[in-house]
């Protein structure tokens, strides 16, 4: 019986663990081994030890994307965070119709990357663009958005605020989980809505915050559609992306051992940050019942 | 509930990190079919320039192998997208009725990805048979050894090489080996309205020309509002798109590479590359006779005030000409670029060769030989400007009022830098790029610092490669 159980076990292991070998580990082994060597796939890589690790840190395009993301992430994440949150609350309330709201927010991540950054292209063209056709009726002449090296990452952060749907999925969610106990109790107390929110939805949603804020850590640091399809990378490279970085030297330059060495370093620091925040939860995430530390 | 979320959270953070690094970027889902098609230059190479079709036809199925499979499979890889799949597809049509036992699958990957992609499948072995590749992409293909040389079979499957118009064979030889066979090609040229002209009574721009009548027509036609607002522009201009550049250089009497492939320095930044960037920067900055540009990237569409009738001429390929001469908007003429020192022009060209991965190089030469041969040319000659002589000379095309334009620039050609160095594309051009992006966004930009700082930088980077 418990053979049995054992081979169903790994019977029904067997798809994942295929799939993460070959498609996950297995590239990751090989990406570590080209990291360390001259390599542009035709012909057989090269062994150049840490070359491309002491490159990377003379290479000037590296600590730009380097800073374009971490400048991104900077300004994306709370703004996520905020929205995300906001349009929860606000999609909340058990009323009739409210499913449509709820849908509508999310649609937009569920459609295609490429086609959403083209609808903003069209709305952000400086000649014309229905974004500044609108600050003209105002009597602004309104910027040159994704072509003027000073508001081209302002511009991709505006077009980002389009999924803030993930993020109130998954805080709606957390909302919802909320016992409507605590409110009647927090009301009885006389707590108005702002302390409500302030000592009630914030603590019991910190788990959920906690989750938010990861995973937005993480997806800003591997940001690609908007700036391949809006910007690629310029003007001047002020959205130039790690991660287009990569792309580029791996894709179009066919130097994969530098490509490689780049990846890696980008995991090192999408690693150590997520680290960093996962540390932090003792401070202040709370879960139902017990503090996170006990 | 703690432990299982804390669990369930570390698990997902884990495979986020991981995925970081372990997956790739992305697949790009290319946007649907809009109003208007984008057809990325039809000469793989160049993507960053792209022109809006006035009239854009449906993208037809990709043809697959029908009944009768179980004879030999050619596959081939076009960089071409939309409607410019359908001469593909016709000359696939009629080469398999004519070879019943040869069936031709269309590969086609469109936009910048189209390289990447041939790469990739080069370094798995498993290329198309038969790959399309622009220009400047074939010194770097040939030197990964992507293409098998052709002059053993043009021998001895007797293929003429003389059916080619003069010069169009030297694209696709590396060291004076045979590796592509010419697709289609273009000069540059200007475009202009002839509304517009006739609108302020202008005659048309006349061959032989120069920099000050282009300077001087553009003004006159440029036109601004009660309101201080331009309403019609005096040309449109490709923005950063540095290949179409070199005619600017070449006329300024300048080149941007030595003879011997070798030196940045003291080309890239002499004082005719300064006079060039110049001038075309004027354009836009200190005369704005030219729209500034609508994007500086793929997806945007490029500029469209010569289509929609607001600018009055426009420098250009003759990729977007079929759309434009069916534009209500537009009546039609073209001129040869003007010049300052020199009547120069540059040649754009896309080929097809025989892939290395190959299994079947002969049957594949077969088709090849139809695709970019006569055959293929009658076809192509509807689409795009033949290579091919008498399909050249049987349709009148040497006299007929644009058609003769083009063809008469094939007089006026100088080499491209990328003939120079199989390196061009990774070292200098990005920082060309970067000098024309400064320049057109900022009119105070010190253009000679600039391009001194450019011709360093590429040399840099050049001397590292060949170092190597």
């Amino acid at each position: 019986m418990r053979k049995r159980e054992a081979i169903l076990f790994y019977l029904t292991l067997t798809p994942w663990l295929v799939g993460f070998i070959a498609f996950t580990a297995g590239p990751m082994l090989l990406s570590l081994f080209a990291s360390f060597t001259d390599w542009d796939l035709l012909r057989d890589p090269v062994w150049t030890g840490l070359a491309n690790y002491q490159n990377l840190l003379n290479d000037p395009l590296f600590w730009q994307a380097l800073n374009v993301t971490a400048t991104y992430s900077l300004f994306y994440v709370p703004l996520d965070l905020a929205g995300g949150l906001l349009l929860a609350m606000l999609v909340r309330p058990r009323l009739p119709g409210m499913g449509i709201f709820r849908t509508i927010f999310y649609l937009p991540t569920v459609f295609s990357g490429v086609a959403c950054v083209v609808v903003w292209l069209w709305m952000l063209n400086p000649n014309g663009g229905l974004v500044n056709l609108v600050l003209a009726q105002f009597g602004i002449v309104g910027p040159r958005w994704l072509q003027d090296p000073h508001t081209a990452l302002v511009s991709l952060v505006m077009m980002s605020f389009w999924g803030w749907g993930r993020s109130m999925a998954i805080f709606l969610g957390g909302l919802l989980g909320i016992p409507g106990e605590l409110y009647e109790a927090a009301a009885m107390d006389g707590a108005n809505g702002w302390r409500q929110f302030r000592y009630v939805t914030l603590p019991l949603l910190s788990p959920t915050i906690f989750f938010n804020l990861v995973l937005s850590v993480i997806s800003t640091f591997q940001t690609f559609t908007g700036a391949f399809v809006a910007t690629n990378g310029g003007p001047l490279d002020s959205t130039l992306f790690l991660v287009l970085y990569i792309y580029r030297q791996a894709f179009e330059l066919l130097h994969m051992g530098y490509a490689a060495a780049l990846a890696w370093v980008l995991f090192v620091v999408i690693l150590v940050l997520t680290l960093l925040v996962v540390r932090s939860q003792r401070f202040w995430v709370f879960y139902l019942g017990e503090r996170a530390d006990s | 509930m703690k432990t299982v979320f804390r669990l369930l959270t570390s698990f997902v953070l884990l495979s986020l990190a991981l995925a970081a690094c372990g997956a790739p970027p992305p697949p790009v889902v290319l946007p649907p079919v809009k109003e208007t098609v984008i057809v990325t230059q039809m000469v793989a190479g160049t993507p960053e320039i792209k022109i809006i079709t006035a009239t854009p036809a449906p993208t037809q199925p990709i043809p697959t192998a029908g009944p009768g499979s179980g004879s030999i499979v050619i596959r081939a890889g076009t960089g071409d997208g939309g409607d410019g799949l359908t001469p593909h597809q016709q000359i696939i049509q009629i080469f398999e009725d004519k070879n019943p036992n040869i069936i031709v699958q269309l590969e086609p990957v469109s936009g910048r990805d189209y390289y990447a992609r041939l790469l990739t499948q080069l370094a798995a072995k498993a290329a198309p048979d038969i790959m399309q590749v622009g220009d400047d992409g074939v010194p770097s293909f040939v030197e990964k050894g992507a293409f098998v040389n052709l002059d053993s079979f043009i021998q001895s499957q007797k293929f003429d090489p003389s059916i080619y118009l003069p010069g169009l064979l030297d694209p696709g030889k590396v060291n004076g080996k045979q590796y592509l066979l010419p697709k289609d090609y273009s000069p540059l040229a200007i475009y202009y309205n002839k509304k517009l002209f006739d609108a302020a009574g202008m005659v048309y721009p006349q061959e032989g020309w120069t920099w000050d009548d282009l300077l001087a027509t553009a003004q006159k036609l440029t036109k601004t509002d009660p309101a201080g607002k331009v309403s019609q522009w005096g040309i449109q201009l490709p923005a950063v798109w540095t290949t179409g550049f070199e005619y600017w250089v070449a006329a300024a009497g300048g080149r941007l590479i030595s003879q011997d492939g070798k030196s940045f320095i003291g080309f890239m930044d002499s004082p005719e590359v300064i006079r060039a960037v110049q001038f075309y920067g004027d354009l836009y900055n200190k005369y704005k006779v030219a729209p500034p540009p609508a994007d500086l990237n793929q997806f945007g569409g490029g500029n469209a005030e010569f289509a929609n009738g607001k600018a009055a001429m426009m420098i250009f390929g003759r990729w977007p000409q079929a759309g434009l001469l069916k534009n209500p908007n537009i009546s039609l003429g073209l001129v040869a670029p003007p010049k300052d020192k020199v009547r120069a022009n540059v040649l754009f060209w896309g080929g097809f060769g025989i892939s290395t991965t190959s299994k079947d190089p002969k049957a594949a030469f077969t088709f090849l030989s139809y695709y970019a041969g006569e055959p293929g040319a009658q076809i192509w000659r509807n689409w795009a400007l033949p290579a091919v002589k008498s399909v050249v000379e049987s349709f009148g095309l040497t006299k007929d009022p644009i058609e003769g334009v083009w063809l008469g620039e094939l007089n006026n050609l100088v080499p491209r830098a990328y003939t120079f160095t199989p390196y061009w594309n990774e070292t200098a051009d990005p920082f060309l790029r970067k000098v024309l992006e400064t320049v057109l966004l900022d009119h105070k930009a010190d253009v000679k610092a600039l391009l001194t700082q450019a011709a360093k930088d590429g040399q840099a980077a050049l001397d590292k490669l060949t170092k190597k």
